[in-house]
């Protein structure tokens, strides 16, 4: 059964702008919170953010944790890995597309040759032999590249963590999902209605310790995913995290300290 | 006229000769930077070694490590960000105290998953004048996990031994992360820097959720 049966092909975009023009909506409705009562000065809709997190907390706890910790402890790590493999393959269109526009004509290249030679298997299983390694590439960061602001900081119902440029950049990414250009057919709607609940649980249960300790035991788990989210965001932006060398944290948070 | 090529050839002069020694000076700072990381690691992998499981061991292993190698004074004083400087002496020492304490917990509480692992040294470079990154891998030998690059963040001061200052695992900064959960609990509470006291109080008085 699919969860939304209108969304293919231009459906899909409009739905994805849909939900994008909803959520800005909803947030314009919503009255910022003033910068003295503001934990962090980037997180305009701190009040507002803070209900949301705790509704996805509930979420989490109700849903996401128990499956997540089912999926782990139930599927060899043979399945966990072709997921793995299957969702970072849907996600080379958009990479190769991303890159390009970017600059980044070998990324592209080589997240063409990937999306190809493993499409034989939609992914599941990786045949590429070359060592070197796709740098992912969403829509997100290519607006960073071309210096659109990243906008205020976000917590988006069931998705999580977002700013305003990069909520703006999946809705992009959404309509390049390569599976589109299956078209109809029942196998490919399965896949492609199955490939975000799948990604939300197999990233729970990849970050399945490290996501609990921030829940469970840290004095302010809204402010700590906060802190997360902009380190890992500056790491993909500055390229820093596949390169693995250097420093992807500011120098200026150490300024103070002398 | 004369006077001038004098000074601009005074200068290059001067340029040319202090530049040896000050990328000597750069050279040493991450040589003796290096050779922290290699000596912790080493120190670090012994205990493992005999490690039993025993908390209490584990506790106080993790505490003579940090008393060794880290530079706990500056590290506390940062993560509290610039409420450090709005606290008093009291509030500074017991801070300063449970901030120790929760640093030990946290670390105590995931020391099994340092289990098994295997540290590659990578790339060291220096960043301004006064830390130097000495860059890592850690990998599984198992190969169950996938491998965990590192970066330590080492102040390296003029008359002064080095120290580790902050730790990066895949880019993100535990220090960083750290202070900036503090700032958000004092801001939220009016900047009231005793409520962080009060928060990191009770979070060691509940207990803990293990995974």
């Amino acid at each position: 059964m699919k969860l939304y049966p209108e969304l293919d092909g231009i459906g899909a975009c409009r739905f994805a702008a849909g939900a994008l023009v909803t959520a800005l909506l909803a947030l314009a409705g919503c009255s910022s919170t003033p910068p003295v009562d503001r934990s962090d000065a980037r997180d305009r809709y701190e009040d507002a953010n803070r209900k949301v997190f705790a509704f996805n907390m509930g979420v989490d706890s109700y849903v996401l944790e128990p499956v997540a910790s089912g999926y782990r402890n139930t599927v060899p790590e043979g399945g966990r890995t072709a997921v793995d493999n299957h969702l970072r393959w849907a996600s080379m269109p958009s990479t190769a597309i991303n890159s390009t526009l970017q600059g980044k004509f070998e990324n592209a290249a080589l997240a063409s040759l990937n999306f190809l030679v493993n499409g034989l298997t939609l992914g599941f299983a990786d045949l590429s032999e070359d060592d070197q390694e796709v740098q992912r590439e969403d829509f997100g960061q290519t607006l960073a590249a071309y210096d659109v602001p990243e906008g205020s900081y976000l917590m988006v119902p069931v998705l999580g963590p977002r700013t305003t440029r990069s909520l703006t950049g999946n809705v992009v990414d959404f309509v390049m999902n390569p599976l589109q250009v299956f078209g109809t057919s029942s196998t490919a709607d399965a896949v492609r209605t199955a490939q975000a609940p799948v990604g939300a649980v197999s990233f729970r249960a990849s970050n399945f310790d490290a996501f609990n300790d921030v829940k469970y035991n840290s004095l302010d788990p809204y402010a700590r995913t906060r802190s997360v989210y902009y380190q890992t965001r500056r790491g993909l932006l500055e390229d820093r995290v596949a390169d693995r060398t250097g420093s992807a944290v500011s120098e200026d948070e150490f300024d103070s300290l002398f | 006229m004369i006077r001038r090529r004098f000074i601009a050839v005074a200068i290059a002069c001067a340029a040319f000769v202090s530049m040896p020694a000050a990328v000597a000076g750069a050279d040493d700072r991450q040589a003796a930077a290096s050779g922290l990381i290699d000596t912790m690691i080493a120190d670090l992998q012994a205990f493992l070694a005999t490690d039993t499981g025993d908390v209490e061991a584990r506790s106080a292993e993790i505490d003579r490590v940090l008393s060794t190698y880290f530079d706990m004074d500056t590290i506390t004083r940062f993560s509290a960000g610039q409420y450090w400087r709005a606290a008093n002496a009291e509030q500074k020492t017991e801070y300063g105290t449970l901030f120790r304490e929760v640093l030990c917990g946290t670390i105590v509480r995931n020391f099994d998953q340092l289990n098994g692992l295997a540290y590659t040294p990578g790339a060291i470079s220096a960043k301004g004048d006064k830390f130097v990154i000495v860059g890592g891998t850690f990998t599984d030998t198992a190969g169950a996990r996938p491998p965990v690059a590192v970066n330590w963040r080492v102040l390296t001061r003029e008359g002064q031994p080095p120290r580790v200052f902050d730790i990066e695992i895949e880019n993100l900064s535990l220090l960083v992360t750290q202070k900036q959960e503090n700032v958000a609990v004092i801001r939220k509470n009016r900047g009231q820097f005793g409520a962080l006291i009060e928060a990191m109080q009770a979070r060691l008085d509940a207990p803990l959720h293990s995974n």
